[in-house]
């Protein structure tokens, strides 16, 4: 039996016994709806200009969050968050030095080697010089 | 395994040839070297002869489809960069870049053509996504490259996220990445996970989200605004290979699983086929320019492509395979000859037969082929997956067989209205110069589309030897 | 058997081959060059068609010959196969043997055409014979069809062989859809065949006629019959025939009298062992012949055109043949379409040579005493006149008297009317002699100073025609003259055993002696009628009637061509246009509005695309999760016991 019509089958209570749970579920919460828009639409309202100011930590807010940045910043942090994260797979690799043996060395040098190529392109292109 | 290694390292190549050198030319005869020598390498694959031997531990599974895709995938990109390598150099300036992130993109396809396990399929789809991303923005003064990147990066990590999903449900419900162990209607384990909701909906989040990558409707929206953004050689790349290789995806994964869908997927599937046909054909008839016209018909020949996944049958794999050959040459002769015009409207290839008569008929060849009309590739290709169709549901499968032919002889439309301009009308095209080498390329690729259309077991047989 | 293969290859061959040459250098060769190559590549076949008689004679009839499969569908097989037996084996002489000689002769008939459009001529008589040899050399339908359509074909293109002349046109355009009327009849019976019996050979067909219900052969013998009516022109098909004599001469001769109109009898012939089994069809078709031989006859009388009244007299003799078909008297039709080629072909090429000495002036009234003018001409074409008249020893006589008996045995009714046929036959053709070659010439002095017997390219055809008119009843003499009728022996093996006659010998003699003595009155009659003073003015009454032919033509342009026509505009300016037109133009706009709606969707918003594929995977959701079970939900929900 395919696994929907088990709960639309009247006979198998495991699943179709939930059902008035569910629609409770969605009384609750259309409940909780209804009764937020009503007070909203029966309080009484009063917009004032203070009160629609934005209102940080009791400061009035100034200036605009969005400034330019030198693209190297992002360059730089990028390249740092790409070469830190792969360092971290020396870890494992420390825990199971012994067990992996010479074989896992040379995939471990074999992953530096290409880890170091990546640093000789970024170098090359000159993705790390910080003034034109 | 020889075509992974060898386009990894020939895109690292790539990358320090671009260190090394700002030759255009030199860098351009590098990549179609080592271009050639991937090739080389995958067919050596085909008579077992390795580079390395490296356990993958069932995450890679080599077989003669997968690899003769691969042939295929390699050698369109040859043609293509025999024809439009001289444009990828003149895009921007990191032109060595653009050749190793096109290595990447072969990467991944050689990947999604051999991958055993749902992580392999995900690290293959990403590997020939994030390039052409890239490949897409690559033109960084043009706002509009800017944009289709943008829009292909951020609708692309929409669907890898179903995709993701999708794997994570088929991982919970088999606690195991290999597809061995997705239930499938040969395997054993179809019975165990039976009654689980989870793998019906994790193939279908995969299903949902492979159909992103093939660009079938309703998923389809990025295509067009990227095709069109994107510079042209670009999407002369990814309209043909890097799309072909998401049916190559969906057969290893599908292929014994679409009934793991549930009984609704007799209803999905024609579904899919249809809007996309519809949708793909019916909005390529109004479009100006011809670049967004193709990509439209790109989408409308998905719409044919899928049926790979209705019938699921020898008919319809060797057919794809067939079709992936007839679309990609097509494809890229087209766009080949679209590069070289200034104006890509319509009207731009105004009397074009005049001015460059050799250029037009091999134009007018690689439209008829994508429109299937007989003697071509093309016919051939839409013949196999009809037929397929047939095969394998019978008279059930009429109406939808109906329906795709209908649907081409709407395509025929906006493919006859290159024609018609080149031939009919009057005007004063304006083409950049090419060379004799281009034109040669050009008539040798017209010809092998036609060669294909009088004799396609000639292509196929190729799967058996 | 490797031998016979090889020869009937070549028989084949030969005319095609000299179709293609002719055909493609029409152009380059010299008009003795085409003559001689057209020619000598039919005398080839001939010579062949004798070796291949005297095999046939000597060791009796094999198998088919297969070539190759020709159409292989499934279970259905048809073969490229002959079939070379008693019966087609004489076809072959005659289609060969007169082929040759009027290829002969129109050598120096068509000698003032112009060289391409002489190599044309040579190249489509060429395929004629070829497509006639492989209509009786078939071994099944199928091939037998390839032919009929051939021969069809050649007749369409020789009887519009001027097609400057709009008229000549119109004539070839009538033959060739009359034809197909028939051929549809024709095509029918084959796929009835193959329906039932998944075969059209003829020995599966003939061997399995027991499969097949009573109601099946009659329907196959009948449609089978409806195509020989087209090709052989009878009632109602006829009117395509007089017509047909736009075309030069000596085609008339080759095709129109003496081989291809005989197409219909062959078929016929060849499907005896059918048609023996359906009393419906047999005498549907004699009485069909009866009344076309009858009909054509009263016809013919009233004709001045030196061609129509031999077109007619075809017509009429043909229903002779199938009045003998139908009686049951294969053998004689079989012996009828024998003798009929010599005198008939005889006949035309005679009034062909009368043609050309007149400068194309084809009416009688404007001719007389040719006699003295055309010796030759004149001897050979009473000779025919004597042989159709039915006037022992000569050759019609023995052919006519055999189906005669037939009919006699069958049914004294049909006797009768067949014998006034004769004698109207006797007539009519007395009256033509009469009026051509007695008396004074009628036509203009510069006609008469120019007419001068034909040269002998055309005259020894006729000579040699005029020998076989005289002895080619020989091979036939019946038992009740002496003879032992040599060609029925011949023949025994493929044509059934005819209704034995029920007649004496004294019988016999009554009949063929009434016979003969009714023609040979007619003769005295139109002979002393028209030798002085031939009709000249118009006839009234049923004179006018039969000059204008019964008015058949008119009655079928208005019954048949008429309502047709104004079907056919109706279709055109209503249907068509509004119709048909609007459909297409409509789906075309259809799809260019719907273009223009749905790009709509493609607003260039990331937000907006991805809205609508989530909206796209939720109705893949739901298609997905509904087939069937959202529905059985809610059911269940609500409707639950």
């Amino acid at each position: 039996m395919h696994w929907l019509l088990l709960a639309s089958d009247a006979t198998n209570n495991s699943a179709y016994s939930y059902f008035p749970i569910g629609i409770q579920l969605i009384f609750a919460a259309g409940f909780v709806a209804f009764m937020i828009a009503l007070s909203q639409w029966v309080g009484p309202k009063r917009k004032t200009n203070d009160k629609l100011q934005n209102f940080t930590s009791g400061i009035a807010s100034h200036g605009d969050a969005r400034q330019p940045m030198a693209i190297k910043y992002f360059l730089v942090a990028i390249l740092f968050v790409l070469f830190d994260v792969e360092v971290i797979f020396f870890y494992p690799y420390a825990v199971n030095f012994r067990e992996l043996g010479w074989a896992g060395f040379g995939a471990v040098v074999m992953f530096v080697s290409f880890f170091l190529l990546g640093f000789i392109y970024i170098i090359k292109k000159g993705a790390l010089k910080w003034e034109d | 395994m020889n075509a992974i290694i060898l386009s990894a390292l020939g895109g690292i190549v790539m990358m320090f040839t671009g260190i090394f050198t700002q030759n255009k030319i030199v860098i351009k005869n590098i990549a179609i070297i080592t271009l050639l020598l991937l090739l080389i390498g995958n067919l050596l694959h085909f008579y077992g002869i390795y580079m390395l031997h490296v356990d993958v531990k069932d995450m890679l599974q080599f077989n003669n489809f997968g690899l003769f895709f691969n042939t295929i995938a390699f050698t369109s990109t040859l043609i293509y960069f025999l024809l439009s390598g001289t444009d990828i150099t003149k895009v921007g300036i990191n032109v060595a870049e653009y050749f190793a992130l096109i290595f990447f993109v072969l990467c991944g396809v050689s990947i999604l053509t051999s991958f055993h396990n749902l992580l392999m399929l995900f690290l293959g789809i990403e590997i020939l996504s994030i390039p052409l991303y890239i490949l897409t923005g690559a033109d960084k003064k043009n706002l509009k490259s800017n944009e289709a990147a943008l829009k292909y990066f951020l609708m692309g990590s929409f669907s890898t996220g179903i995709l993701l999903m999708g794997i994570a449900l088929l991982y919970g419900a088999s606690g195991n990445f290999s597809i061995e162990s997705v239930p499938s209607t040969t395997s054993k384990v179809a019975e165990m996970a039976n009654s689980s909701i989870l793998t019906p909906l994790g193939l279908l989040f995969v299903f949902v989200a492979l159909l992103f990558k093939v660009s079938a409707a309703p998923f389809h929206f990025w295509v067009p605004d990227v095709y069109d953004g994107a510079p042209s050689v670009f999407t002369s790349f990814m309209a043909t290979i890097a799309k072909a290789v998401g049916f190559i995806a969906f057969i290893f994964l599908f292929e014994s699983r679409i009934a793991e869908l549930g009984p609704s997927s007799r209803i999905i599937i024609p579904f899919v086929i249809i809007l996309t046909l519809l949708i793909g054909n019916i909005t390529a008839v109004f479009q100006q320019s011809v670049k967004r016209m193709l990509a439209y018909s790109s989408i409308a020949q998905a719409g044919f492509m899928l049926f790979v996944l209705y019938s699921n049958n020898d008919i319809s794999s060797e057919g794809i395979l067939l079709y992936s050959v007839a679309y990609s040459f097509a494809t890229i002769g087209i766009f080949a000859i679209l590069i070289k015009m200034k104006d890509y409207t319509f009207e731009g290839y105004n009397g074009l037969a005049k001015k460059e008569p050799l250029i037009a008929a091999a134009n007018t060849i690689f439209l008829l082929s994508l429109a299937g009309i007989p003697l071509t590739a093309g016919f051939f290709a839409k013949y196999y997956m009809l037929l397929s169709a047939i095969k394998a549901n019978g008279q059930n499968a009429l109406w939808l067989v109906i329906v795709a032919v209908l649907f081409a002889a709407v395509s025929v439309y906006y493919y006859f209205r290159v024609i018609q301009a080149m031939y009919f009308k009057e005007g004063n095209p304006e083409i950049a110069t090419t060379n004799t080498s281009f034109k040669v390329i050009l008539l040798a690729l017209a010809a092998i589309i036609i060669f294909i259309g009088l004799f396609p077991t000639v292509v196929l047989n190729f799967l058996y030897f | 058997m490797e031998i016979m293969k090889t020869l009937l290859a070549f028989i084949v061959l030969w005319p095609l081959v000299g179709f293609l040459v002719n055909g493609l250098g029409r152009n380059y060769f010299s008009k003795k060059r085409i003559a001689f190559y057209a020619s000598e590549q039919i005398f080839a076949s001939f010579i062949a068609s004798i070796i291949v008689f005297i095999l046939i004679k000597n060791n009796g009839a094999q198998g088919d010959i297969t070539y190759f499969n020709f159409i292989h569908i499934g279970k259905l097989i048809i073969p490229f196969a002959f079939k070379i037996d008693q019966l087609s084996a004489i076809f072959l002489l005659i289609i060969t043997g007169i082929g040759f000689l009027i290829h002969v002769y129109s050598a120096a008939y068509m000698q003032q055409e112009e060289q391409a459009h002489y190599g044309r001529y040579f190249s489509y008589l060429n395929l004629f014979i070829f497509s006639m040899l492989l209509l009786v050399l078939g071994a099944n339908y199928v091939i037998m069809f390839i032919g009929w359509e051939g021969v069809g074909l050649c007749s369409y293109l020789l009887i519009g062989f001027w097609f400057k002349n709009d008229n000549y046109n119109y004539a070839a355009k009538k033959a060739f859809i009359m034809n197909r009327i028939g051929d549809l009849g024709f095509l029918l019976a084959i796929f009835w065949m193959i329906a039932k019996l998944g075969t059209a050979n003829y020995s599966d067909v003939f061997s399995n006629v027991s499969q097949l219900s009573t109601t099946d052969i009659t329907a196959i013998t009948i449609l089978l019959f409806i195509g020989a009516m087209g090709k052989s022109a009878q009632i109602p098909l006829y009117t395509w025939l007089p017509d047909a004599m736009a075309g030069p001469t000596p085609v008339s001769a080759l095709i129109h009298a003496a081989t291809m109109v005989t197409a219909g009898i062959y078929m016929v012939a060849r499907s005896n062992v059918l048609y023996s089994l359906s009393e419906v069809a047999q005498n549907l078709v004699a009485i069909t012949g009866l009344v076309t031989a009858l009909f054509a006859a009263t016809i013919a009388i009233k004709q001045n055109d030196i061609k129509k009244v031999l077109a007619y007299s075809t017509v009429s003799q043909l229903g002779y043949m199938f009045l003998g078909l139908g009686v049951g008297a294969y053998t004689g039709a079989v012996f009828h379409v024998m003798t009929h080629a010599f005198f008939k072909a005889l006949l035309f090429l005679g009034a062909g040579s009368v043609i050309h000495a007149m400068h194309h002036e084809q009416d009688i009234r404007k001719m007389g005493g040719l006699k003295k003018y055309l010796p030759i001409t004149h001897i050979t074409f009473l000779i025919g006149c004597i042989a159709i008249s039915g006037i022992p020893p000569f050759s019609g006589f023995f052919s006519k008297d055999e189906i005669l008996a037939a009919a006699y045995a069958h049914n004294p009714v049909y006797w009768g009317i067949g014998v006034a046929t004769a004698g109207l036959t006797a007539f009519y053709m007395f009256r033509l002699y009469a009026t051509t070659f007695l008396g004074s010439f009628r036509g203009t002095p510069e006609q008469a100073h120019h007419l001068h017997e034909s040269p002998s390219a055309m005259t020894i055809p006729l000579i040699i025609l005029a020998i076989l008119s005289v002895v080619g009843g020989l091979v036939g003499v019946p038992e009740s003259l002496g003879g032992h009728h040599a060609l029925h022996q011949f023949l025994s093996p493929v044509l059934l055993t005819e209704v034995k006659y029920e007649t004496t010998h004294s019988t016999e003699y009554m009949l063929m002696g009434l016979s003969v003595a009714i023609a040979a009155t007619a003769i005295v009659i139109a002979i002393v009628t028209y030798s002085k003073k031939p009709q000249i003015s118009n006839s009234t009454g049923v004179g006018k009637l039969l000059e204008n032919k019964w008015y058949i033509d008119e009655l079928y342009d208005a019954i048949i061509v008429k309502p047709l026509g104004s079907l056919a505009s109706f279709l055109k300016n209503v249907i068509e246009k509004s119709g048909i037109d609007a459909a297409v133009n409509g789906v075309g706009k259809l799809v260019n509005y719907s273009s223009r709606q749905l790009r709509l969707l493609q607003n260039g918003q990331v937000g907006g695309y991805i809205l609508l594929m989530v909206l796209g995977m939720i109705v893949i959701v739901l298609i997905w999760v509904n087939d069937g079970y959202i529905y059985r939900f809610l059911m269940n929900l609500f409707f639950a016991k």
